[in-house]
């Protein structure tokens, strides 16, 4: 007996075998049946697109797939943007802070280079007396 | 496009087959269930504008990723289980699901082997055997000769090349020939 032959008479037996399955899983195929069919009625009878804003109230209990799925990755969108916007706004503002303080550093030291004090000066512990001392006589 | 009673009239004369084939996989009556549920709400939901000629493949692969699908989480959750309960006497995953069938003497299959008649024994020893196999070479096997997929389609389905489904059907037909020779069976 070759393979298709000895194949052709499994099949009978499966089918025989598949025909003769218990009634309380017939009926509970019948009902997953029915179920799934149902179901997909109500995926062809709902709206093929909502207004965003709809869904976003509404949307949740609709149903998976279809335009519910897409209003809830529009909803996410949504809710995502301004909180990238905002981290974006925080890493600006502090960027810009760094700029500024680097650039009140450099200006720091062109006045301390360009002065005609002589940089050990700075560093003389009776320096600071001294501008004290000077700015107390001027007031 | 198929209609709603199109797509009733499919579903009711394959969800038999369909359930056998996730039995013979799963070997749990309620998981088997679920699958075929899951496979039909699937096809329902996102394949009912095909047109009715396309449905019987489409339910194949269908059914075949829902079993994948349920062999995946039953991987995932056996894995956690292993993590939580360390101290079980569980052989682990390497056991062969098999042994308990074959150690559930009340189960329908071997009741019916029992109680009914002659052509009734032979269809559930058919059935065990089939059961038997091993998942890609029952797999080919029932989509080729009971599915009447041809080799491509088969091929498609499993994910494989045309000559592994080849390999597989030969090889499963031998081994169920053998299976049922030394149960005294010849077809």
């Amino acid at each position: 007996m070759n393979e298709a032959e000895f194949a052709y008479r499994i099949r009978q037996a499966l089918d025989e075998g598949a025909s003769q399955i218990d009634y309380t899983v017939s009926l509970r195929l019948e009902k997953a049946r029915k179920r799934a069919l149902e179901r997909s009625s109500a995926t062809a009878a709902a709206p093929l697109w909502v207004p965003a804003l709809q869904l976003a109230t509404a949307g949740a209990g609709i149903g998976s797939g279809g335009p519910a799925a897409r209003s809830s990755w529009i909803l996410r969108f949504g809710l995502a943007a301004p909180l990238v916007a905002l981290a974006i706004g925080i890493v600006g503002i502090k960027q810009w802070q760094n700029d500024n303080l680097v650039a009140e550093i450099a200006d720091l030291d062109f006045a301390v280079l360009l002065d005609d004090t002589p940089i050990d000066t700075y560093a003389h512990s009776g320096f600071g007396e001294y501008l004290r001392a000077e700015q107390a006589s001027a007031m | 496009m198929a209609t709603r009673a199109e797509i009733s009239e499919f579903l009711a004369g394959a969800e038999r087959r369909a359930f056998k084939q996730a039995l013979f996989a799963v070997r749990d009556q309620d998981n088997a269930l679920d699958i075929v549920q899951d496979a039909m709400s699937r096809l329902c939901e996102s394949y009912s504008d095909r047109p009715v000629n396309e449905l019987p493949l489409l339910f194949t692969r269908i059914v075949q990723n829902a079993i994948l699908d349920f062999f995946r989480r039953q991987k995932v959750r056996s894995t956690w289980i292993t993590l939580f309960s360390a101290l079980s006497t569980t052989d682990g995953e390497d056991t062969d699901p098999l042994e308990s069938l074959e150690a559930q003497p009340g189960s329908a299959s071997a009741e019916s082997a029992q109680d009914q008649v002659e052509r009734g024994q032979v269809v559930g020893i058919i059935e065990q055997e089939i059961s038997r196999l091993p998942a890609r070479q029952r797999e080919a096997f029932l989509l080729r000769y009971w599915e009447d997929l041809d080799v491509a389609e088969t091929a498609a389905t499993m994910k494989c090349s045309e000559g592994s489904v080849k390999t597989h059907c030969s090889r499963a037909t031998q081994a169920l020939a053998k299976a049922l020779r030394a149960r005294g069976i010849e077809l």
